[in-house]
C-alpha cells in the first residue's frame, strides 16, 4: 500500500497489508486515542498510525510497554473516547494485569486490542495461543482471516464495546498481520476532536474485594448477551454442501482450507463453518451446523481451542460424530498450518487420496545441504557488533585468568548474538529478564554475571529489576546497548530519543541519570564504536566489587543511514589495500560484518554496496591496511 | 487460473517494496492479488521471502508447495533455499549477485578446504528441477540506473515481460511513482525498463513474452 490508500476520502479498493486495514478500519470507526508498543507482527499498526499522524486528530503515544500502552487506551476509553491499541502475543503478557481488570470495570467509549499471535514463532520467543485470554478475562474476541475482515472487524468492534461496555480483542496471526490483499475502504467520517468533562459522566471505575463479586456476576451476563448476539453475527458464515462431512475453521486457517479443497478436488463438496466470534462461540450456530455431520474436522492452528468445545456439544448434539483435529492426531499443536498441511489433514479424515508433500520436501533437502544458512544478524555499522567485540576480548581475557561468566542475553538486535558464528549467551527470556535473573544468579553461581539489555528493553521492563538490584546490594555487570530507537522492530522512537509518534518533538528520558538516581556506583558511558577504550571500560566494570553499569551508546546502523540519505550525505565506503593486508584476519575472526568476502587471493574483500562506512573494522585492523575511500569534495 | 509467483532475497533488498508496487498495480486494474510476507525481524541480511498471488483461484496467503510458476530471486544463494515451492518446469528468474552470509565466510577462514558456494554450483544444481532458469546481473542494471538499490525494480522490468504476467506497463510505472522514495523515481523507472529490456535477451528465450514494444 501507499500512505495514500490508508489517508482516501473515497471508498475505492486499494492493495493493503492486514496491519494497514486495521488502521484504516479504526479511522473509519473514527478512533480518537492510540498507544502502543511496537511487537512483530503487529509494529506496521503503530508505524502507519505514526505515518498518518498529521492527517486526522487522533492522539498517539509510543509507548514504555504494552501495559502502559493498554491503560493509555483505557484512560481515553473511561472518558467516552474511542481507543486501540495492537501488540504481538506476548505483549499481551505484559498487559495481561490491566487486560482482566478491564473486564470487570469495563469502559464507555470502544476500546478495541489487537492481539497479534506468531504461531511458528518467527519473531518471538514462544509460540503463545493468546485465545485463551478472551474466556479467561471474558472479553469478546474477533478473528480475521484477511485484511478485508480485518477492517471490517475492527469497525464493528468498536461497536460491540460501546453496547457491551466491554473492551474487544482482535485476534490474528502473523499471516494475517502480514497477508496483503485487496480491501474495499469504506467511508471515513471523522468528528472534531473535544476534550469532554470528567464529572458529567458521572462514571466510575474501581473494583477490588466485594465490588469485584459483584462485577462478576455481572460479567457473567454480559457475556451471555454477547453470546446470544454473536449467533446471529455477519462474521460466522457456513457454507452448506449437503454433505455429511464438516469443516470447522477460523483465521487464516479458513484460508488454507479453501486452498486445500481445491488441491484435493473438494469444492463444494464439505460443508464449512467459518467463524469470525471465537469469544464467546456461537454454540448454536456450531450445533446446528454439525448436527447431521458424520464427521467434522476442525482446523485450527496452536491449542485445540475450538476442538475442545466441539467435543463438549457433540456429546450432546451428534455423540456419534467422529472429530478430527489434534485430539485425533490427524494436526499437531506445533507450528503454523499451511495449505498443504491442511490438505494432508482433510485428505486422512475423509479417507481420500492425497500424495502428500513429503516428498518434495525431501528432494528440495539436498539443494539446501549445499548452501550456507542466513540468520538475521547486525547490520553493518551495528553498534552491537562493536560493542560485542569488545566485550568478547574483555572475557576471553579473564577467562584466561581464571574468571568465567555467565552471560544473560535480552530481547532486541542484540538477541542475535545466540546464532552463529558467535552463538553466545547463556539465557534469553522475555523483556528486560536479564536483569531480573542477573539477581538471582548473582546469589547462586561462582561465575561473574554479565547481563545485556538495550534502551527501548530497559525503559519496558529492567528498571524495576535494576532497582531492585540497587536495594538487595546484588553484585553483577549490565550493558545497556543504547542504539536510540527500537530498532529490531523497525527503528520507532523511544525515550532514548527526543522525538515521539510522527516525528514531534518529545522529551529525552537519559537511562544513565536513571541509573545514577537510583543508587547505581559503577555507571560509565561509552561510545560503541570506540572498541579500544571500551575494553578498559568493560574489564573495570567486570572487576568491579558490586553493580557496574556501563552504557555503550551510539544509534542504530539503518536509522543513521536512514537519515544521512534524507540528509543528502554520501556513505564513504571502506576497502582493503591489498598491498599492505598480510591476512591476519581479525577482521573476519572477529567482526562477522555482512559486508565481508574472501576475494581470489584470500584477503578481505568489502563490499562498497554494503559498507556503511563506520570505520570500526579499519580501527581493528592491526597493520591498518582497511582504508576509507577517497571521494572527491 | 492464478500466477504464483514466490519472491525471495536478503533483507535490504526491497522485497517489500517490490511486492507493494506490483499489490498496487493490481489494485489499479481489479485484479485480485493476495500475499503473504516473511519478514519478522526487520534487520538486514537476514532471509526474507514474499508469497504473491495474482488471480482469482488464489485463495491462500501462501503457495502450496510446488504451484509456484515462478521463483524470483534476488540472491543466487537463496533460490535453492524455497525450492520446495516452484513447480516442477517453472521459471527461475534469479540474480547473478551472491551475497555471502557472515558464516560462510568464517568457516573457510576456520576449516581447510572450505569454499564459497558459486553461482555455477547453484544453477547447475536447479537444473536438475527445471531447465527454465534466468540468470540477471541485476546490480549492473541497477548501477546503469543510477541508484544500485533498485536491483528490486530491474526484476519488476523482467516480469512485467512475461505474457503470463497480467498486469499493463503502465499501471506498473505509475505504481512505481506513488511506492519509491520521491528522489529515486526516475531511477526505479529507468531500472525498470533496463529489465525489460534485459529480459528479452534472457527471459524470454525460455518462456512465452509480450511482444516487444
Amino acid at each position: 500500500m501507499v500512505l495514500k490508500d490508508v489517508l482516501a476520502k473515497e471508498t475505492k479498493t486499494a492493495f493493503m497489508l492486514g496491519n494497514e486495514a486495521i488502521v484504516r478500519g479504526a479511522l473509519e470507526a473514527d478512533v480518537k486515542v492510540v498507544a502502543f508498543y511496537p511487537g512483530a507482527p503487529a509494529s506496521e499498526v503503530l508505524d502507519t498510525f505514526s505515518d498518518a499522524l498529521g492527517n486526522f486528530d487522533y492522539q498517539m503515544e509510543i509507548t514504555t510497554n504494552e501495559k502502559v500502552a493498554l491503560e493509555v487506551c483505557a484512560g481515553a476509553a473511561f472518558a467516552g473516547v474511542r481507543s486501540l491499541t495492537a501488540m504481538k502475543s506476548v505483549g499481551t503478557n505484559v498487559a495481561s494485569d490491566t487486560l482482566f481488570v478491564l473486564g470487570y470495570t469495563g469502559v464507555r467509549g470502544g476500546l478495541v486490542i489487537v492481539m497479534a499471535d506468531d504461531p511458528h514463532a518467527h519473531s518471538s520467543q514462544s509460540e503463545e495461543d493468546g485465545r485463551f485470554f478472551a474466556p479467561n478475562a471474558y472479553i469478546p474476541m474477533l478473528e480475521p482471516s484477511s485484511p478485508q475482515e480485518a477492517k471490517d472487524m475492527v469497525k464493528k468492534a468498536f461497536a460491540i464495546s460501546e453496547k457491551y461496555r466491554v473492551p474487544v480483542i482482535i485476534r490474528t496471526v502473523t499471516r494475517v498481520n502480514h497477508q496483503s490483499g485487496i480491501v474495499q475502504l469504506g467511508e471515513i467520517k471523522r468528528s472534531d476532536f473535544k476534550r469532554v468533562k470528567w464529572k458529567e459522566l458521572n462514571e466510575e471505575y474501581a473494583t477490588l474485594g466485594s465490588v469485584a463479586r459483584r462485577k462478576k456476576l455481572k460479567m457473567l451476563e454480559r457475556t451471555a448477551k454477547l453470546a446470544e448476539e454473536f449467533e446471529a453475527s455477519e462474521f460466522n458464515f457456513a457454507k452448506q454442501f449437503g454433505s455429511d462431512v464438516g469443516v470447522v475453521t477460523a483465521s487464516v486457517s479458513y484460508l488454507y482450507v479453501l486452498e486445500a479443497l481445491k488441491m484435493l478436488n473438494l469444492q463444494g463438496k464439505v460443508n464449512i463453518l467459518k467463524l469470525g466470534t471465537t469469544y464467546p462461540l456461537p454454540k448454536n450456530t456450531i450445533r446446528s451446523f454439525i448436527k447431521n455431520l458424520k464427521k467434522v474436522v476442525v482446523v485450527e492452528e496452536l491449542s485445540p481451542y475450538l476442538e475442545k468445545e466441539i467435543y463438549a456439544i457433540a456429546k450432546d448434539t451428534n455423540p456419534a460424530l467422529s472429530i478430527f483435529g489434534k485430539n485425533s492426531g490427524v494436526f499437531s499443536e506445533a507450528w503454523e498450518y499451511n495449505p498443504n498441511i491442511v490438505a494432508k489433514g482433510i485428505a486422512s479424515a475423509m479417507g481420500v487420496e492425497y500424495p502428500g508433500y513429503e516428498a518434495v520436501i525431501q528432494e528440495a533437502k539436498q539443494f539446501k545441504e549445499i548452501i550456507p544458512d542466513r540468520y538475521p544478524t547486525f547490520c553493518a555499522g551495528c553498534p552491537h557488533r562493536a560493542t560485542f567485540v569488545a566485550l568478547n576480548q574483555v572475557l576471553k581475557i579473564q577467562v584466561s585468568k581464571g574468571q568465567e561468566h555467565y552471560f544473560a542475553n535480552d530481547i532486541g538486535c542484540y538477541s542475535m548474538w545466540v546464532f552463529p558464528p558467535i552463538s553466545r549467551g547463556d539465557s534469553s527470556l522475555c523483556m528486560g529478564a536479564s536483569v531480573g535473573v542477573a539477581n538471582g544468579l548473582s546469589h547462586v553461581i561462582e561465575e561473574r554475571v554479565v547481563a545485556v539489555v538495550g534502551d527501548s528493553t530497559f525503559y519496558h521492563a529492567a528498571i524495576p529489576a535494576l532497582i531492585n538490584a540497587v536495594h538487595n546490594g546484588n553484585k553483577f555487570t549490565l550493558l545497556i546497548l543504547d542504539n536510540s530507537v527500537t530498532a529490531m522492530t523497525g527503528q520507532q522512537f523511544n525515550p532514548s530519543t527526543e522525538f515521539i509518534a510522527g516525528g514531534r518533538q518529545g522529551k529525552k528520558v537519559s537511562i544513565e541519570n536513571i541509573c545514577k538516581a537510583i543508587g547505581v556506583e559503577f555507571v560509565e558511558v561509552v561510545d560503541s564504536y570506540d572498541v579500544k577504550n571500551n575494553v578498559e571500560v568493560f574489564r573495570k566494570a567486570l572487576d568491579f566489587d558490586g553493580l557496574a553499569v556501563v552504557v555503550s551508546r551510539r544509534e542504530c546502523a539503518l536509522y543513521g543511514d536512514r537519515n544521512k540519505r534524507r540528509r543528502g550525505e554520501k556513505m564513504v565506503p571502506f576497502y582493503v589495500d591489498k598491498e599492505m593486508c598480510k591476512r591476519p584476519y581479525v577482521c573476519l575472526r572477529t567482526f562477522y560484518c555482512p559486508a565481508y568476502e574472501i576475494d581470489e587471493d584470500q584477503q578481505l574483500r568489502i563490499s562498497a554496496e554494503l559498507c556503511d562506512g563506520c570505520s570500526v573494522c579499519s580501527r581493528l585492523c592491526p597493520i591498518q591496511s582497511i582504508k576509507r575511500t577517497e571521494v572527491e569534495a | 487460473l492464478s500466477l504464483n509467483i514466490f519472491i525471495c532475497g536478503v533483507g535490504g533488498q526491497g522485497l517489500v517494496l517490490l511486492t507493494t508496487v506490483i499489490g498496487n498495480a493490481c489494485a489499479k486494474t481489479g485484479t485480485k492479488v493476495i500475499t503473504g510476507e516473511m519478514y519478522g525481524l526487520s534487520q538486514r541480511s537476514g532471509a526474507v521471502s514474499v508469497h504473491l498471488r495474482i488471480g482469482e483461484d488464489a485463495f491462500s496467503p501462501l503457495i502450496p508447495y510446488g504451484e509456484a510458476d515462478i521463483l524470483l530471486s534476488l540472491e543466487a544463494i537463496e533460490t535453492m533455499r524455497y525450492i520446495e515451492y516452484l513447480k516442477k518446469d517453472g521459471i527461475v528468474l534469479m540474480n547473478k549477485r551472491i551475497m555471502h552470509p557472515p558464516i560462510e565466510t568464517s568457516k573457510i577462514i576456520a576449516e581447510k578446504g572450505a569454499m564459497y558456494v558459486t553461482l555455477g554450483d547453484v544453477v547447475s544444481k536447479l537444473k536438475s528441477w527445471t531447465p527454465n532458469i534466468a540468470v540477471v546481473d541485476a546490480l549492473k542494471l541497477a548501477r546503469e540506473s543510477g541508484n544500485v538499490r533498485t536491483e528490486n525494480t530491474v526484476f519488476l522490468g523482467c516480469l512485467s515481460a512475461l505474457e503470463a504476467f497480467p498486469i499493463e506497463d503502465n499501471a506498473i510505472r505509475e505504481s512505481i511513482s506513488e511506492a519509491a522514495p520521491k528522489k529515486t523515481i526516475e531511477q526505479n523507472l529507468k531500472a525498470f525498463d533496463l529489465g525489460r529490456k534485459n529480459a528479452y535477451d534472457s527471459l524470454c528465450t525460455l518462456v512465452a513474452c509480450k511482444h516487444v514494444p
